[in-house]
């Protein structure tokens, strides 16, 4: 009798214990934070999963980044707490770097864009499929004085994540041959197993230094 | 009353003993504390120190603590616990990935030099100079393997003392530049190279360990000095942390060359040939202990003293296992295999296919293709037909069936199973596209697995030892070194190591950065060189670009089948593909040739300054 009041006092602890901790949790953050990287107003296109921009906050004892990675069409979004951040664009990026970091308020759903200066733009992209080639024009123009260009890549592949990482054809034209702030034009000869198919393409430039292009929009190709 | 009396005879025993005892009766010396002055007069104490600091001595890639990153390149993947599978699937390396921040033990080094200063009465001045020197020396070597990971880092050489007056500031060191910490490790060297004393040991630091240090670490500062500023824009930081001036790279390559060949003429070590059969003799390198003269200096491990690690446990062939759990976690790839060149001198591309790839080529057995491969393959990976452990290896991904017109391939759900001829059909080791701990890319480790009885098991583990410097490696620092000075001996050093590896003498008639890019690979191959090595070189962004169509940044796997019916019943084909579980491309960045300052260092010190792209 005795060790079964025993039990029954010890499941009521545990009962207690259990029932009670609600109180120290916290609710999972809501507020969406979202924006593009742009230059003149334009979204620019990159890699993605490889670009980062951090996001910090002051005043709680754990300090440390919060990584946001920046999606191909330039966006990128964070769940978050409502509260004030800094954004940070990190170095590394085909556009200047820049240390000035941005205020950023949230509270609920915030749009933030990120300005950012490129090394240079590609313009005027237009694609021409003319049997198994595919001719894509455009205009380099320079933006900073701080790099130079090194090359223009064109990439087709299977998917709108098409990149230097993720293609199924590609071929460049060196700096030397690119005149800048006129049309350019660079081919490459659709792949035979994929010539029925839609494929996606794309302009990247390379900047000296920088192991990042800045790409145009992923443009679909019927 | 007599109860009374008893009170007063017990009261006055007691406070005669607690008065009549002399003074120092309760002074007693504690015994679970000891004191400065009896550790620094006491070399036995000290030598028990010391193993403790040479046991934290930072290792990237070691047979402990980060052995998994050995698959973080374009060696080998990730075959292991699928827990693990992110190895075979990174969009891009991390930033921190090699991060090492390890001030606490130079600082307790630091203490120790000065507290044998301040201490040592009963030692001699020779004694305490010996002491001193080894713990520059290993304060020396942990200020390289910072320097190699993080860039040029705060030069601290002395304690620091807080004052308590509210400013911490003095305790806040700037980085030191990336040159010169290597500049403070050639003059710590150059310092107590003759005071070291443990001539003859491979495990404490002696003058030939100094030296070897120096070789590697010069050849590093000497390399960056040289191939960053070829780059179309070098990788620097305004104040010189990062990025060594072109003009400093003859003097490093000279002073390594120099080092090299000290520890070269002196005699004291040969390169490891007890073995007639060239592939063991390579692989007994990192197995065999006794008449070793090949090992300049290692991080023991000693079965008896229960200093064991698990890495033959973790990484032996699945069908040798002998615990069972575990195995097969590093895989070496066909990336590895076929840069092992042939002992023709002919590119190491394995032939699977005919001239006109029309058909396979048939071998008879399973290490057909393999042959007058170069003798370290042989050393270093456990391939198709081989043997380990007096057993073959296992190795077969299933069966071809010959239908008339071609093949079909059947392979089985699990290994270890039988094909209706009642011959194998997937071997004991796999591989298998699928299943974790059965390779996946074809291959299995032999360099560092214990040859020994019972090694893989839990119950014994392995204590086979880390190698940190041997003789192989500062023959290839010092040819690199002659190579980049224009000597034109350069190459016979490397060609004496191809020697041993089966190659005929002078099978080399010059050297260019290629050639040493590629021996260095395939002579250290999992000594962790190859990251490293790719870094100073400025060659692992072009490598690694992360581009799905650069074979080198994918990683490949090759698969035996055993041919059934047609004209070819019996013989053996091979597959080349990708790795099934490898997914993703390497992606190494121009950020990750520097690893971040983490970013509790920037919070406690704003006079650091963050690495480029940081």
């Amino acid at each position: 009798m005795k060790s079964k009041i025993a039990y029954f006092v010890f499941s009521f602890v545990l009962v207690f214990l259990f029932s009670r901790c609600e109180k120290d949790n916290y609710d999972a953050p809501t507020s969406m934070l979202t924006g593009k990287v742009t230059y003149n107003n334009e979204a620019l296109g990159v890699r993605s999963n490889a670009l980062q921009l951090e996001l910090w906050q002051h005043g709680y004892q754990n300090f440390v980044k919060i990584p946001v990675f920046i999606n191909q069409d330039g966006s990128y979004s964070a769940v978050l707490f409502d509260g004030n951040y800094k954004l940070v664009r990190m170095n590394g990026a085909p556009w200047e770097n820049n240390v000035d970091s941005i205020d950023v308020v949230v509270k609920g759903n915030t749009i933030v864009d990120v300005p950012v200066v490129p090394y240079f733009t590609v313009n005027n992209v237009t694609f021409q499929k003319n049997g198994n080639q595919l001719t894509a024009s455009f205009v380099v123009n320079k933006v900073s004085t701080q790099r130079n260009l090194k090359s223009v890549r064109l990439f087709l592949g299977k998917t709108i994540l098409t990149d230097n990482g993720y293609n199924i054809a590609r071929s460049s034209v060196e700096a030397v041959d690119v005149t800048l702030g006129s049309p350019t034009t660079l081919s490459v000869s659709i792949p035979d197993a994929y010539a029925n198919s839609v494929i996606y393409a794309r302009v990247g430039v390379e900047t000296d230094g920088i192991g990042q292009l800045l790409y145009s929009v992923s443009e679909k190709i019927q | 009353m007599k109860r009374n009396i008893k009170y007063y005879i017990a009261a006055f025993l007691l406070s005669s003993v607690l008065l009549s005892c002399n003074s120092d009766w309760l002074e007693r010396s504690p015994k679970t504390i000891i004191t400065e002055e009896q550790v620094w007069n006491d070399p036995k104490q000290i030598v028990g120190l010391l193993a403790n600091y040479y046991n934290r001595l930072a290792i990237f890639t070691g047979l402990e603590g980060n052995w998994r990153d050995k698959t973080m390149f374009d060696d080998a993947m990730w075959s292991g616990y699928s827990g693990e599978e992110w190895r075979n699937q990174m969009s891009s390396y991390g930033n921190n990935l090699g991060e090492l921040w390890d001030y606490y033990l130079i600082r307790d080094i630091n203490l120790a030099i000065e507290n044998i200063d301040e201490y040592s009465t009963s030692l001699t001045d020779a004694q305490k100079q010996g002491f001193q020197a080894e713990l520059r020396f290993l304060r020396a070597y942990q200020y390289f393997e910072m320097v190699k990971r993080m860039g040029g880092v705060p030069l601290i050489t002395e304690q620091l003392i807080y004052d308590f007056s509210g400013d911490p500031s003095g305790l806040q060191h700037p980085r030191a530049t990336e040159a010169e910490v290597y500049d403070f490790i050639a003059s710590e060297v150059d310092a107590i190279k003759d005071q070291l004393g443990n001539g003859g040991s491979v495990t404490r630091a002696n003058k030939y360990i100094a030296l070897a240090l120096k070789s590697r670490a010069m050849l590093y500062a000497g390399s960056l000095a040289k191939y960053n500023n070829l780059m179309a824009v070098p990788i620097t930081t305004p104040g010189g942390e990062v990025g060594i001036p072109a003009s400093r790279a003859q003097g490093y390559y000279q002073a390594s060359l120099d080092a090299s060949l000290e520890i070269i003429n002196s005699g004291i070590y040969s390169l490891y040939k007890n073995n007639t059969q060239l592939g063991e003799n390579f692989y007994e390198i990192f197995d065999k202990k006794t008449n070793n003269t090949e090992v300049i200096w290692v991080k023991d491990y000693k079965q008896s003293a229960d200093k064991r690690h698990w890495f033959s446990y973790d990484n032996i062939a699945r069908g040798l296992r002998e615990d069972n759990l575990a195995s097969s976690c590093i895989t070496p790839v066909l990336n590895l295999v076929e840069s092992y060149p042939y002992l023709d001198g002919s590119k190491g591309t394995l032939k699977n296919r005919n001239a006109g790839n029309t058909d396979y080529i048939y071998y008879s057995t399973l290490d057909g293709i393999y042959a007058n491969k170069d003798w370290r393959l042989y050393g270093t990976v456990l391939y198709s037909g081989a043997t380990f452990k007096g057993l073959p290896a296992g190795i077969q991904a299933g069966v071809k069936v010959w239908d008339g017109s071609g093949y079909k391939t059947i392979e089985g759900e699990n290994i270890g199973t039988t094909y209706t001829d009642g011959k194998t059909l997937v071997g004991n080791s796999g591989p298998h596209r699928s299943m974790q701990e059965v390779s996946n890319s074809g291959f299995y480790l032999r360099k560092f697995i214990q040859s020994g009885v019972g090694t893989s098991t839990r119950g014994i583990r392995s204590d086979n030892w880390w190698i940190y410097f041997r003789l192989g490696e500062i023959y290839l620092n010092a040819a690199e070194a002659a190579m980049e000075l224009g000597q034109s001996n350069a190459v016979n050093y490397v060609n004496t190591l191809r020697e041993r590896a089966g190659y005929p003498a002078n099978s080399l008639s010059s050297l260019n950065l290629e050639t040493i890019m590629n021996e260095r690979r395939i002579e250290l191959a999992f000594e962790d060189h190859r990251y490293f090595d790719l870094k100073r070189w400025r060659k692992a962004h072009i490598l690694w670009d992360g581009d799905r169509n650069n074979p080198q940044a994918m990683l490949y796997a090759l698969y035996p089948y055993r041919v059934v019916g047609g004209s070819h019943d019996g013989q053996y084909v091979f597959d080349k593909m990708i790795a099934p579980r490898f997914l993703t491309p390497r992606y190494f960045q121009l950020s990750n040739y520097y690893t971040f300052i983490p970013q509790y260092v920037r919070d406690n010190n704003p006079k650091i300054v963050p690495n480029p792209f940081q």
